[in-house]
């Protein structure tokens, strides 16, 4: 098989709190033949924050990134944060559906936008790119007797007139991706409701509000873990976990992996080159339970 | 003596600079609102909001924009795009209330949740020095201007021990081209 040579947006978390999860995307995309090559000089897609204050700050900062892919010689690029992406292709739909738009940008970063790269978030390469058999194909340890909850939250399909993939409402590409690995996923609510990611730190009574609906979904629909394509939904449903489960007197203690993770374990790879061992809520007993650490 | 209560309002006949507004730049149109409430029937954070997306819509229509620039709702929003995803007329509020938001930072109107406000204010103040947003730098800045150091300080802990934090975050090289989005964005933001 040859290579398949694809952009590489990390954005901010993978290089920090989320460092599992670009390993784990990284060595995963190897066994499948995908290079990801990443993104010369990359900056921050400037989150909920710049958009929040200065739209026009939060387009150049994508702007930038998306001209960088397109001096790379390269006509996609993929990043496995769903805030990224959203940010990154809500841009690209910008940039090409306004040409004074488009022409007030090139001028303000210097290079030329008229052909934009395709921009996915991981889970598409994944599913469009590779195809669930070959994703099946690679599979050497089925992850047998998980029954998980695939959680999408509120950037990954939407707007779907931005986003164009999967469905808004029921998403399903990660229970596939899960179900080819020899997985259960639950039918459950939550699928893509929104976690309160963007104020994980300033605003924290909402997080607890929102995560914790979400948590008690996944807990009713009979879930083992909850599995993520996107840091904040990590991060926040994991260090939360604990005052959510204060604030309802109900213990969760729901593991909260990415699927590049649980991909890799299905691949043979370990839980410690997952990095599996690093999430607050620790899935080990449960990978052990299941015979597969 | 004000308007006579039993005068019934025609919101289509009613002077709105910020409907207009919203029209010129983005080509939102709210007169396309069948006020179904899809918006606010599953908005995410509407159990708390002061007003929840389709009244913000008619508050557009009125023409309020004192209102929604000092709501509450204009900062808890969670941008999470579902009002947007689930409109039948397709109406941009996550954009309405970016517009609105970024209009009354430049008015200088406070935000109703100090700390939302201030969070993102440092984070796209570390983007323009560095690039790129460092996870412990920013907190700790966050904890230095709210004084709540002690708020949180178990997870870092903890957050810490799993090898999870990484005070060594990289910057953009080229930091320079960075800055200078951030010099047009604002002069263009001004006149």
């Amino acid at each position: 098989m040859t290579p398949m040579d694809i952009a590489y947006y990390p954005g901010c978390s993978l290089h920090g709190i989320a460092r599992e999860y670009g390993r784990s995307a990284a060595l995963v995309c190897r066994r499948l033949g995908i290079r990801l090559v990443e993104v010369e000089d990359w900056n921050c897609c400037g989150a909920t924050a710049a958009h929040s204050l200065d739209r026009e700050l939060a387009l150049g900062l994508n702007a930038r990134n998306l001209s960088i892919v397109n001096r790379m010689n390269l006509d996609r690029v993929t990043t496995p944060c769903a805030g990224c992406f959203s940010r990154m292709k809500g841009c690209s739909h910008e940039l090409s559906n306004s040409k004074e738009m488009r022409e007030g940008m090139e001028k303000r970063i210097g290079a030329p936008l008229a052909k934009l790269p395709e921009v996915s978030h991981l889970l598409q390469v994944m599913t469009e790119s590779v195809g669930l058999k070959g994703l099946a194909d690679a599979v050497v340890r089925p992850l047998k007797g998980l029954r998980l909850a695939a959680y999408y939250g509120c950037l990954l399909t939407r707007p779907r007139a931005i986003a164009r993939f999967d469905d808004p409402e029921q998403p399903t590409s990660m229970d596939h991706i899960l179900r080819a690995m020899g997985a259960d996923t639950v039918r459950w609510s939550h699928k893509a409701e929104c976690c309160g990611g963007a104020f994980a730190a300033s605003q924290t009574d909402i997080v607890v509000d929102l995560g914790g609906q979400v948590l008690e979904a996944a807990r009713q629909a009979g879930a083992d873990a909850l599995v993520v394509a996107c840091p904040m939904c990590q991060v926040n449903l994991d260090t939360r976990q604990q005052a959510i489960e204060e604030a309802r007197s109900v213990r969760y203690n729901l593991p909260v992996t990415y699927f590049t993770q649980l991909m890799g374990m299905a691949y043979g790879f370990s839980s410690r080159q997952m990095g599996l061992d690093r999430m607050l809520i620790s899935p080990l007993p449960l990978l052990r339970r299941a015979g597969l650490d | 003596m004000g308007p006579d209560f039993h005068t019934t309002i025609r919101l289509e006949r009613l002077e709105s600079p910020l409907k207009r507004e919203l029209k010129d730049l983005f080509g939102i149109d709210v007169d396309t609102c069948l006020e179904c409430g899809k918006c606010s029937g599953g908005c995410s954070n509407g159990h708390v909001f002061d007003y929840t997306p389709r009244k913000i819509v008619q508050l557009v229509k009125l023409g309020a924009e004192e209102t929604l620039m000092k709501m509450d709702a204009l900062w808890i929003c969670l941008s999470c795009q579902l009002c947007l995803d689930r409109c039948p007329s397709g109406i941009d509020i996550p954009r309405i209330l970016d517009y609105l938001r970024g209009k009354a930072r430049m008015k200088r109107i406070p935000a109703r949740r100090p700390a939302i406000g201030l969070f993102h204010e440092l984070m796209i103040e570390q983007i323009r020095k560095t690039g790129r947003v460092s996870e412990v730098g920013l907190m700790l800045r966050f904890k230095a201007a709210t004084g709540e150091y002690m708020k949180d300080a178990g997870i870092g802990v903890k957050l810490f021990l799993k090898g999870k934090l990484n005070p060594f975050s990289p910057s953009v090289k080229n930091v320079e081209e960075v800055r200078r989005l951030y010099d047009s964005a604002s002069k263009r933001t001004k006149t």
